[in-house]
């Protein structure tokens, strides 16, 4: 199976793989770049004529993307810190026993990862509104897309706590610290790599975050970016370049870390996905 | 008062406090809402009571209501097509490029890491982009299909009642397929190199080694990723406001996306919560097939 003499050819097929796939990528800078009669042409050109840088900023001003990104961070920022500070140490403690209590603790943290944020959102919404957490619309996203990422983030960590030889935790409890301080001083330095990676990937998709945000924020200052660009999105829509400038500017932070980490991302993902 | 000190400094108080915070927090959120779900689709809920909660009990009628839509088969049926089209295509594909990256070429984790891209993006914005390459008259896909020689006239993936459902679909198998092969590759990495060695060494070809090693070796995997697969289809939501809005007249409809409209377009928040219940007794049911065929499978 892997005695394929052509390794060079393989190199190329993989190439021209990859290339199709991210072939909606490439479009998306193609025809941010493209004239607002070009992107109409009938058979599409493939690469913009007179490339033309002045849609960004002129889409970043006419649609007030300064606001909507800021949101898009404060909301980001908001679940993953919250996210963090209430998925590690129970990830820990689901990593570091074993017995039935703690199955049934997995068990229903893997339940809650299969409710749909669409079946969600409307007893949220109502029971957010009787609280009066729709006064706060940011805290009440950052709330509930917490509440959707934490089973999440709990399962992949603790497979990383899982690969932390309990004997070095040990060892710190004989020489007399506190639970507290083995975990503080001893664990997490060692779980570093692992839960910055998983903090990364909660961002990220926070940063995307939708429908939460869509339901809960009605104000137009306070939505994020997302619900920005649902705002000139849709079936009949016409200004794709305009969209399409949009989209690249909203992705090519998220982009650019994930090509970065690439690797880092994808182990910290298959390591625990399938455990 | 010193024994429950010390017990949180030193022993099992420490990881209460750890879980159960957590626990707490997960059940606010996720459990109260749930069995809210359940109350509120059994009451008759409108602007005038939705900050009260003592509204009129309404039996079965919402349900009633649900099933008597014109609409309701309809939707069933997109769903059905959404989400089964979904896990083919995003399991078939994935598994071929799982296999052709175990492959020994030079940069091939490299390269095959690239496709999870996909992955991290927001659901919008690939929302946009397949709206834009679907479009009817001016879409990148129909220029390269007729380029091809595969299509004459023009598909009207986004307008055309019969192609939206697909037109969402294959949005989502772009979407979904780089983390089905990532996790079909971790899966592959797993089967011992000799099995295939010995095989080959009896004369097995290509095809025999695929189906008495590679798939037999891969169930507990390939059963994971089809359940993945389901669990994240059902979740899909941000394609169908970004392309069809689930038009035209419905016939990209899905559950997830209807139960949404009720509540937040219709302000119907008993029947939205009506479609979700039926929802997740769907999901329920099917992990439940789910997790029974496993077992068996496992056994053997």
């Amino acid at each position: 199976m892997t005695r394929v003499a052509a390794p060079k050819l393989l190199l190329i097929l993989a190439l021209a793989l990859a290339a199709v796939y991210l072939f909606p990528l490439y479009w998306m800078y193609a025809t941010s770049l493209k004239g607002a009669s070009e992107i109409f042409a009938n058979p599409p050109t493939f690469w913009p004529r007179e490339p033309d840088f002045s849609i960004f900023p002129a889409t970043w001003e006419r649609r007030t993307m300064d606001t909507f990104l800021w949101n898009s961070l404060v909301i980001a920022t908001g679940v993953t810190t919250l996210t963090v500070l209430l998925g590690t140490g129970c990830a820990y403690v689901l990593a570091r026993y074993r017995n039935p209590w703690i199955d049934i603790g997995l068990f229903a943290i893997l339940m809650l990862q299969v409710l749909p944020a669409s079946v969600m959102i409307t007893p949220l919404y109502v029971g957010f509104n009787q609280l009066g957490l729709l006064d706060y619309p940011r805290t009440a996203v950052i709330i509930a897309a917490a509440g959707k990422s934490i089973p999440f983030y709990i399962v992949l960590v603790r497979a990383t706590f899982m690969s932390v030889p309990s004997e070095l935790e040990e060892a710190a409890l004989v020489d007399g610290n506190s639970r507290w301080g083995a975990f503080f001083f001893i664990v997490l330095p060692l779980a570093r790599n692992g839960i910055l990676v998983l903090a990364i990937l909660t961002f990220m998709q926070a940063f995307g975050e939708y429908i939460y945000s869509k339901s809960i924020i009605t104000t137009q200052s306070l939505q994020p970016a997302s619900v920005g660009l649902s705002g000139f999105l849709g079936p009949n829509s016409t200004d794709w370049n305009g969209i399409m400038a949009y989209a690249a500017m909203y992705v090519t932070p998220i982009i650019l870390v994930f090509v970065i980490l690439q690797r880092r991302i994808v182990s910290g993902l298959t390591s625990g996905a399938l455990k | 008062m010193r024994r429950i000190l010390s017990s949180i400094t030193d022993g099992k108080g420490f990881d209460l406090i750890m879980v159960g915070m957590t626990m707490l927090f997960l059940f606010a959120l996720a459990g109260v809402p749930l069995v809210y779900n359940v109350v509120m689709s059994f009451q008759q809920v409108d602007m005038f009571n939705l900050n009260t909660f003592s509204r009129p009990f309404a039996g079965f009628e919402n349900y009633v209501a649900i099933v008597s839509q014109p609409e309701f088969w309809l939707v069933i049926r997109n769903t059905a097509i959404f989400v089964f089209g979904s896990i083919a295509g995003q399991f078939i594909f994935g598994f071929a490029l799982a296999i052709f990256f175990m492959l020994s070429f030079p940069f091939a984790s490299t390269i095959r890491g690239l496709f999870l891209v996909s992955w991290v993006m927001p659901g919008l914005v690939v929302g946009a982009l397949w709206g834009w390459i679907l479009a009817g008259d001016f879409g990148v896909l129909n220029a390269i299909l007729r380029g091809l020689g595969i299509i004459d006239g023009t598909m009207f993936w986004k307008s055309d009642p019969n192609l939206s459902i697909w037109a969402v679909t294959i949005a989502n198998i772009w979407l979904g397929l780089a983390f089905n092969m990532m996790l079909l590759s971790v899966g592959l990495a797993g089967i011992p190199r000799d099995l295939y060695e010995a095989a080959e060494l009896d004369g097995a070809n290509g095809w025999q080694r695929f189906t008495t090693i590679t798939l037999p070796m891969m169930r507990s995997t390939i059963g994971a990723v089809l359940a993945l697969g389901l669990i994240y289809t059902l979740q899909q939501f941000d394609l169908f406001p970004a392309i069809t809005e689930g038009g035209p007249a419905n016939s990209s409809n899905v559950a997830q996306y209807w139960a949404w409209q009720w509540s937040f377009q219709l302000f119907d928040f008993a029947k939205g919560a009506t479609v979700s219940m039926m929802m997740l007794i769907f999901v329920l049911v099917a992990s439940i097939v789910y997790v029974r065929s496993t077992r068996h499978e496992v056994r053997g």
